[in-house]
């Protein structure tokens, strides 16, 4: 196998936020990680980048021009002006005002899109943010801890190379904010593993949402009971991912990696352990496509270091030790001091196995009616490195040919399954 | 319980009803056009048994609502096995279904139908439990924290639907397009580190005679650390080591990010801010500690957190407490009040510390003696 080439991003700020007193979500979780990843040496696999930062234009290729405006003006300090406006866009009590909501909102999501456009451009295949994955965002209102959606915004950057796109979500809460923007599309399908039930947060996810109008089978859900453990959970994954790239073959993924599926989260109730929520990480990486891999919930501060260094490990293939190297922050990972500690939960797990064989076969009895692969027409593809006038694009003069320079630059979708001479896929890829 | 029993130790299959989830008719069955009627029955006196009349049902969810957890739970769980195992052994015994199956579109309305069951069999013990599991789960790392616990009628409004319009969907570009001659944002980040030019090899002999070099303030150890800012420096110089390192040895390292360290008077200063303002950063930086930015004091809280500083910290905190509560309305006010003139003494002199025994003042050592009893 082919070692992948890998962009990580990190902005060096992005950990000191503060969402304020009693908040569960602690940005600084960020800094821990970035600090963990440097001292196990695995920055020597990976590009680092310092992003660059979102612009309101950039967020307002998918959230309203309005709500965006509201999130630049408001702060700590003016909030008393804004009366009206929190309750409309849903900030206040679970999305605070705090001091640099709008910093903090431009580097998570500045780092999701330059993932994607380093994607687009073929500059490495696996690109990492874990300051984003703020799924629950909606176009018009925040909601459960995530202001600006970023994975939508870098599902569309991707879109713009890329005909189909997959999302898989394996955060304890469903992913509601990408799954309702990418409703009514068959370009993106959403696939989303959460507890569901008990007015668990955000409510849905509900295996009946599969979608609508073109979209319909593109959303797929997997509600799951509390206390989920590795094995099952492995049981359900494996299965559900499997089917869903037989169907829908994307030419790109992003992963949300909410690591508040972790046994012992202080808002989730699944029982995973680092290894087990790995293993579904390891496993989308050896699907050989091109991935965007976001952060996501995670409220046990240790757990989500401990999880997303072990990860950043997976996707550049090394292996680390399980004892930690020191950091400055080595007193969070008392009293083991290990990357992998023992899983000890008092959480039954509920999912029965039946009930996950039912799941995955309404799963598939759904991935069954979706068309085979829906493509954007062919004439809008991106030409490959060899040229031919049939892949002019449409709006240009068709007496002048692509200058060298010009087609040089243009990339080529991976995954785009062709015959004969523009047959790129040699390299088999399992699915 | 008991019926699912006899349903699995009667009749010919016999086998657990985890294992038997395909079935197979046997040959004799097929032969003999087997029937099974007497399964027919039994569901039905299954149900039966299940639809009690409301009455019942009303007086066993008041005795429920006065049971204790644990018992509940268990009550629970059990009747959850037995609602999972009796759709699975419907399914089992009814050979047609088999056939079925190649059917998807009419078999995906009744596998729907038997999942619901399943999905509905979620033990819907006390709703409460899983609120707290939602929100203040507090695991003892935490328990600083466990005052955030949102109303519940917030989490009530939820939007329980996924909306459809054009409120809410993104807009997706029509068809695919390339980007301009230049990248977008080519110029506006900022690449830190490149491993793949150089050997590893290399990079670690720089980072060894970086080290060196560089005189850290404190020890760190024999291991190599990668040195964020070392590195960067190297990318600069094109992967020119001996550049870079001639470049450290002339003490040109660019201005770190990293934190610089906090004065004596800074730390005072931020401690006197988080027992005014709690962790409300930005009061702090307003009010106690102008010279950090907000972020800065964050990122300081983190560390500071968890230092011996803290814990002095906090056990003054709490020792303080314990006198309130033990004389109220006795001293509150003037010990507040020396407090805080001991506070605003403390942080305009330096190098005062902790342990020093003449900058406590009278109250902190009424504090001590009543220390050794803590009870009392």
């Amino acid at each position: 196998m082919s070692t992948k080439k890998v962009s990580y991003f990190y902005n060096p700020d992005v950990g000191n936020f503060h969402y304020g007193t009693g908040h569960p979500m602690k940005p600084h979780r960020l800094s821990v990680i970035h600090s963990l990843v440097l001292n196990y040496g695995l920055h020597n696999k990976m590009q680092i980048y310092r992003p660059y930062k979102a612009s309101a234009h950039d967020m307002c290729r998918f959230h309203s021009d309005e709500y965006i405006d509201f999130l630049q003006r408001v702060t700590p300090q003016n909030i008393q002006a804004f009366t009206k406006h929190l309750s409309h866009y849903n900030v206040g009590d679970d999305c605070p005002v705090f001091y640099g909501l709008f910093d903090f909102c431009s580097m998570y999501t500045g780092a999701s899109l330059e993932g994607a456009m380093k994607l687009n451009n073929n500059h490495c295949d696996i690109a990492i943010n874990w300051s984003g994955g703020l799924h629950h965002a909606k176009k018009f209102e925040a909601s459960g801890f995530c202001y600006v959606n970023d994975i939508v915004i870098g599902i569309l950057e991707l879109l713009k190379y890329h005909t189909r796109v997959l999302y898989i979500d394996i955060d304890v809460h469903h992913g509601d904010g990408v799954q309702e923007a990418f409703y009514l599309t068959d370009r993106v399908m959403t696939v989303s593993f959460h507890k569901y039930g008990n007015y668990f947060f955000p409510g849905t996810g509900d295996m009946y949402e599969i979608g609508a109008e073109s979209g319909r089978y593109y959303s797929v859900n997997v509600p799951l009971k509390e206390g989920i453990d590795d094995t099952s959970y492995w049981q359900i994954f494996k299965p559900v991912i499997s089917h869903v790239m037989e169907f829908f073959q994307p030419s790109a993924i992003v992963l949300q990696c909410g690591a508040d599926s972790l046994a012992n989260d202080r808002l989730g109730c699944f029982s995973l352990s680092t290894k087990g929520h790995g293993e579904c990480v390891k496993f989308v990486r050896d699907l050989n496509v091109p991935t965007l891999v976001v952060g996501g919930g995670g409220y046990t501060l240790r757990n989500v270091a401990r999880c997303w260094t072990y990860e950043t490990s997976l996707l550049v293939d090394e292996e680390i030790s399980n004892e930690l190297p020191y950091t400055e922050y080595f007193e969070f990972f008392a009293p083991d001091f290990t990357l992998h500690p023992e899983v000890v939960t008092r959480q039954e797990n509920a999912n029965s196995r039946q009930y996950l064989e039912a799941i995955t076969k309404y799963v598939y009895d759904n991935l069954k009616m979706c068309q085979h692969s829906p493509s954007v027409q062919v004439h809008d593809v991106p030409g490959d490195a060899i040229s031919d006038s049939d892949k002019m694009k449409e709006e240009e003069d068709p007496d002048v040919r692509i200058s060298q320079e010009l087609d040089d630059k243009t990339v080529t979708v991976k995954n785009e399954f062709y015959d004969g001479d523009k047959d790129q896929d040699k390299e088999e890829i399992e699915v | 319980m008991a019926d699912v029993d006899s349903v699995n130790s009667d009749g010919t299959e016999a086998t657990s009803a985890s294992k038997d989830k395909l079935f197979d008719p046997s040959v004799d069955m097929l032969v003999n056009d087997f029937d099974d009627e007497r399964t027919l029955e039994e569901e039905e006196t299954l149900a039966a048994g299940e639809s009690e009349d409301p009455s019942a049902e009303l007086s066993s969810l008041q005795k429920e609502s006065n049971m204790p957890l644990e018992e509940l739970l268990a009550l629970y769980r059990y009747r959850e096995m037995q609602e999972n195992d009796s759709p699975i052994d419907e399914d089992t015994e009814e050979p047609s279904e088999t056939m079925e199956e190649q059917e998807s579109e009419v078999d995906a309305q009744e596998e729907t139908s038997k999942l619901r069951a399943l999905y509905d069999a979620i033990p819907d013990s006390d709703p409460d439990a899983s609120r707290l599991l939602r929100f203040s789960r507090v695991s003892e790392e935490e328990d600083e924290d466990y005052d955030y616990s949102p109303d519940e009628d917030e989490w009530r409004k939820v939007n329980k639907t996924i909306m459809v319009g054009s409120d809410y969907q993104a807009v997706i570009p029509e068809g695919l397009c390339n980007y301009d001659d230049a990248l977008p944002y080519e110029n506006e980040d900022k690449l830190l580190w490149d491993p793949n030019p150089l050997e590893k090899h290399v990079i670690e002999n720089f980072l060894k005679k970086a080290a060196t070099l560089a005189k850290p303030p404190i020890p760190l150890g024999t291991q190599i650390r990668d040195d964020e800012q070392v590195l960067y420096l190297l990318q600069q110089c094109g992967h020119n080591v001996e550049e870079a390192l001639r470049r450290i040895r002339i003490n040109v390292i660019p201005n770190s990010d990293t934190m610089s360290l906090w004065s004596e008077e800074e730390c005072k200063n931020f401690e006197s801010g988080v027992r005014c303002f709690g962790k409300n950063f930005h009061l702090i930086q307003q009010n106690k500690v102008r010279t950090r930015s907000v972020g800065e004091l964050v990122q300081f809280y983190y560390l500071w957190k968890k230092s011996e500083r803290h814990d002095i910290f906090a056990n003054k905190i709490r020792l303080e407490k314990k006198k309130y509560t033990l004389h109220p309305g006795l001293t509150d006010f003037m010990d507040r009040f020396l407090e805080d003139q001991d506070g605003r003494d403390r942080s305009s002199s330096p190098n005062v510390q902790y342990s020093g025994s003449d900058n406590k003042k009278p109250t902190d050592i009424v504090q001590t003696n009543q220390k050794p009893p803590p009870e009392a």
